[in-house]
């Protein structure tokens, strides 16, 4: 399973795209940074093939003050979270 | 586990080098090994030894130090990069006739093989880019 990381808003790039298209069956989606607004629930829509394999990193939403704003198929992670997800991945993938 | 971050974004231009710096505390802090940080494309001004942030706010170069400092972190800086952006060490500086450098130990000027050595070497290899 690799971990792929976005830190892109898929309003502002389509490279979300191509993390998509580049992602196995098993692979899960860390959103971070700009990419964060990709978990707003008028965003979300663009992942929703991943079903429960979306995360979004929370100090990147709450410094964006978007936390509490998230749909509810994204799970939000804190940065331990995000070194877990690393850690349960054989390899990650950034994507940018 | 043994980890290596690869860090492409230029200091206070980017998110990269603060992502970088937080997710490094927070896998030293759950008993990970962080073996290097190699700096490449705009990263390397990361190394940037003249580097004067205003003091109330976060001197990147400082913590990167601390890394090198705390937990033994290789600070790897890809010499093709730097060279060409004006980040020479003092071996560098002398060799091209620059009266000063700008790079210095804990950083490292190395080349890319070192990159391709952590990705092969480490159990995790995190790439933060700009």
């Amino acid at each position: 399973m690799i971990l792929h990381i976005l830190n892109r808003s898929p309003g502002s790039s389509l490279v979300y795209r191509e993390a998509l298209a580049g992602m196995g069956p098993e692979d899960r989606l860390l959103l971070i940074e700009d990419g964060v607004q990709g978990a707003l629930t008028s965003q979300a829509r663009h992942f929703e093939s991943l079903g429960g394999r979306l995360f979004a990193l929370r100090e990147d939403l709450a410094s964006r003050g978007l936390e509490g704003r998230c749909d509810a198929s994204v799970q939000v992670v804190d940065v331990d979270g995000f070194v877990v997800l690393t850690e349960e991945a054989d390899k990650t993938v950034s994507w940018f | 586990m043994r980890y290596a971050l690869l860090v492409q974004g230029a200091p206070y231009s980017s998110q990269a080098s603060h992502s970088a710096l937080r997710f490094a505390a927070a896998l030293l802090a759950r008993g990970h090994n962080l073996e290097c940080v190699f700096f490449y494309h705009d990263g390397v001004y990361n190394a940037a030894r003249l580097a004067a942030p205003p003091q109330d706010e976060p001197h990147l170069m400082d913590a990167w130090c601390a890394l090198n400092t705390e937990y033994g972190t290789r600070l790897q800086v890809c010499i093709a990069a730097a060279l060409r952006r004006g980040l020479l060490d003092e071996r560098e500086a002398a060799r091209h006739g620059k009266s000063g450098y700008s790079v210095q130990s804990p950083f490292e000027l190395t080349g890319l093989g070192q990159l391709i050595d952590a990705g092969l070497g480490c159990d995790r290899l995190v790439t933060f880019s700009p």
